[in-house]
Formats: structure tokens, sequence, C-alpha cells
């Protein structure tokens, strides 16, 4: 019988969403909604399922993992209800207008600052370096270059809101700036 | 909240980096796994590599929701103790945590051996 720690992903991921109880080598007894079980370590992450109380989260560490067995098998509501826990809010809170018009905005504010932003299908591309996926917050940007991305990350933090938007507002990067932040790469 | 004590500055252990956390010491070895296991069967490659990322996302995601949290870890000899988490490595080797309360008073920061841990458990 292989240990928890040499099992393969395809096992670990067997028992995400489902209700388990994790036995360790002191024989103590952890019960709880398995979220992930970490490949690198083989900790298993637990959520708690009662109802009325905040959710609490445990991680058991991979090494003190001798035994996992299911109770209660997910549906789809129970996988929902715990990644609202971790995910960040979902961008389906907003309307397709309001996203439409909310990318709008974001483009528009790079534009003045100087900065190449395309739009791509729901994605705004800036300069083949960074996306910013929907709902268009400084938390949706991903690059490969962390100068760019907490460039463009604090000007969108910058972003102003619909009333200050006026059309002599001042941009916030001249020309050099941003010609200097897109030749580090 | 008690005041922190101030650093204990013990005598050195019998080799140079004798806590546990030189990253050539042989334990630091052991533990650390330098080749990941995979399944034989070339075929399912991608898909195993997917749901890897996956777990892992998923347990980064479960890190971040824990910074800044006061957690609560429970070690070997049923041994409790009560931090605010700072970071993990990225083998989950050691944890980061100010505030460890200790029997011996408030650690400001602290390193935790992974080894030593079994669970940590917070409120969201």
């Amino acid at each position: 019988m292989l240990q928890w720690i040499h099992r393969s992903p395809q096992h670990w991921h067997g028992f995400i969403n489902h209700e388990v109880c994790v036995t360790n080598r002191d024989q103590q007894r952890f019960e709880g909604r398995v979220f992930t079980v970490d490949p690198v370590s083989a900790s298993v992450v637990l959520v708690s399922v009662q109802e009325n109380e905040c959710p609490s989260v445990r991680v058991i560490l991979g090494h003190a993992v001798t035994d996992v067995q299911i109770l209660r098998r997910g549906t789809e509501e129970t996988e929902r209800q715990m990644k609202s826990v971790f995910l960040p809010d979902r961008a389906q809170d907003l309307s397709a207008e309001e996203l439409k018009s909310r990318r709008e905005s974001v483009r528009l504010w790079l534009e003045k600052n100087r900065v190449p932003v395309t739009e791509d299908g729901e994605l705004l591309c800036v300069a083949n370096a960074l996306t910013i996926s929907a709902p268009y917050r400084p938390g949706d940007c991903s690059s490969a270059s962390e100068i760019i991305l907490s460039r463009i990350q604090s000007l969108v933090e910058k972003l102003p809101s619909p009333e200050e938007n006026i059309p002599g507002h001042q941009a916030q990067l001249s020309r050099s700036n941003i010609t200097s932040v897109l030749q580090t790469q | 909240m008690k005041t922190p004590v101030s650093v204990l500055r013990l005598p050195r252990g019998p080799d140079p980096n004798s806590r546990g956390f030189d990253p050539s010491s042989p334990r630091f070895l052991a533990l650390c796994p330098t080749s990941v296991p995979s399944s034989s069967s070339s075929s399912s490659d991608e898909e195993e590599q997917r749901l890897r990322a996956e777990l892992r996302e998923r347990f980064l995601r479960t890190l971040l929701l824990m910074t800044g949290k006061r957690v609560r870890f429970d070690m070997h000899e049923h041994v409790r103790v009560h931090a605010r988490f700072g970071a993990s490595d990225i083998d989950v080797l050691n944890l980061q945590v100010s505030d460890l309360e200790t029997p011996l008073g408030v650690q400001r920061e602290a390193l935790l051996r992974c080894q030593d841990v079994i669970a940590c458990s917070f409120e969201v």
C-alpha cells in the first residue's frame, strides 16, 4: 500500500469536493471537505461543512497523513460554495454591459497614459506583455514581467471613478516613463 | 497583547547551521523533493501536468487566504500554538510566522519547520 505522499496527482484529485476523514499517525481524525491536495507536499486542505458557522479551513501537512477515507460525495453546489470561500468575486456578478463599459473605461485610461493597449475579445492586451481579464481590477492583471505588472497594476488602481473622469484629467505617467518600462522586459 | 520577548541567543550547535534550515544539509536534501515522481505512461503526461497545476493553484490560493490571519498550529505531542501566518517557502518546508505565542512568551518573528507541524487551522 503506497504512502499518501507517494500517490499520483490523479489519486489526489479524486478526493476534491468530497467530505473525507483524514487520519494521522497519532490516530487523530480530521473531517471536512477537500478543497485541494498540494502536489509538492501532499498536504490536504479541508473546509468545514457546518452551515451556520463561519467557514474554517484546516491544512494537514502531507507527512502526517496516513489515511484518507471518503465519507460523503460532494455535489456541484458544494463545489461552488467552497470555491466562493477561496476565489475572489466572480466576474459573472457584473452584467455584460457593465463589463463592457468597465473594459472601455480601463482601456481609455491606459491610452490616456500612453500605454499601448488592444482589445482581444474580453481581454485587454497591453504591449504584448500583459493581459487584463474581467472584471479589469488591479488583481486581474497577469504578465511574465514583474516590473511591467507592478507599473500597470498601480496605474489601474489609480483609475478615476466615473464622476472624476473629466477630459482634462492629468495622465499619471509620462511617455518617457512608459517607454522605459516597456524596454526593460 | 503580551509584550514580545527578546530574541534568545542560544549557543551554536555542533553543525554550522544546526537549526535544520541550511539548504545543503543532508536533512534538507532528504526532505526537499528534487525530482517529481510521475506516472509511467507518457501519453497521460499532459493530463497529469494539468492536474498538478490545478491542485497547486488551489493550494496557493489557500496560502493567500491564510496570510495575515491568526492560525492555530497543531504540532507533535499535542502542542498547540497560535501565530499570525506570514508565508511559506516553495516546497512547503518552512513557515514564516509573526507573534508566535509560546509558553516562553510571544516571539515577534519565527520560522516553523513543517516537519514539526501536523496541521494548521484558521477561520475565514
